[in-house]
């Protein structure tokens, strides 16, 4: 079992979930919920990338996958955060 | 997991999968067309819920205040550790441990099953309230978008019981089908993550 628990997947797994708790702090922390807050949409957004980004290269294996697919994969995930990222900060009040 | 404490394995995580002589990528190329499809697709919802979100943030702000945040957490840990048992099944599944592989996909399938089941207990109080899709703007793509979500998820489970059947029923389980299926768990893990960013946490 200790294989397991000590396995490089185990750890990036640790991170996923960190940083799930801390983007759920972020967005528990963010004070009146009704009100718009760019800091708290830029870090849980970022943060969402950051996982996206790690499910997608350690639990997919597309790190030690062709490189068509890592060019894919990342450019579909850079262009998605940006695209979201400026819809919603052109539309801000 | 006896058969674990016989020796290290060398090969979960990281060493190179005896898969690489015959393909660049785990499992069957049609699923990684499949999956960068379907991340096309949900990515046009994603952009087109934020736009439109854009366009009243009052309404979805408000709207946004009465889901259930905790809920949506939880699911997202159980979501990932299923991930992390799949993975872990998958190599362990290709390191020729097969009952370790068995084991450890089971999990990922308890922990998956967790999943629509946490959905069940934020779904219904939601109607109860008499919130639907014809609510508002924010509940249609809040509805369609995790119904959609949870179809996936239901597919995911089928495909699970047929890995757990695979690496059960055969001396030689087939690998590419255990990669396959575990490739596709894995995005609709993905979908979640961004859903949940998106519909519980931004502002």
């Amino acid at each position: 079992m200790t294989t397991y628990i000590r396995n490089p997947l185990t750890i990036v797994w640790a991170l996923l979930t960190l940083i799930t708790v801390v983007s759920w702090l972020t967005a528990r922390g963010g004070g009146a919920e009704h009100v718009v807050n760019a800091t708290v949409t830029v870090v849980v957004l970022l943060i969402a990338a950051v996982k996206t980004q790690l499910v997608i290269w350690h639990f997919m294996e597309v790190r030690s996958a062709a490189l068509w697919l890592r060019v894919a994969t990342m450019s579909w995930l850079v262009a998605l955060f940006a695209l979201l990222l400026s819809v919603y900060f052109l539309a801000l009040p | 997991m006896t058969d674990v404490a016989e020796g290290p394995l060398p090969s979960i995580g990281d060493t190179p999968r005896d898969t690489k002589a015959r393909s660049d990528f785990p499992g069957e190329s049609s699923m990684w067309f499949f999956v960068v499809g379907d991340l096309l697709i949900f990515g046009i919802y994603f952009i087109a819920y934020v736009y439109y979100r854009g366009q009243d943030h009052d309404l979805f702000l408000q709207s946004q205040a009465r889901l259930n945040l905790d809920i949506g957490a939880i699911n997202t840990v159980v979501l990932l550790t299923s991930s992390l048992f799949v993975a872990l099944g998958t190599s362990a599944a290709r390191a020729g441990k097969t009952a370790d592989g068995v084991r450890l996909f089971v999990i990922a399938l308890a922990c998956g099953a967790a999943f629509p089941l946490l959905k069940l207990f934020e779904y219904i109080p939601e109607v109860i309230a008499g919130v639907t899709p014809g609510t508002n703007l924010f509940f249609m793509y809040y509805f369609v978008m995790t119904g959609l979500h949870l179809c996936h998820v239901m597919l995911g489970l089928v495909i699970l019981c047929f890995i757990v059947g695979n690496l059960r029923g055969s001396a030689k389980p087939n690998i590419s089908f255990v990669e396959t299926g575990a490739t596709y768990w894995h995005m609709v893990d993905i979908l979640w993550l961004i859903l949940f960013a998106l519909l519980y946490l931004m502002r």
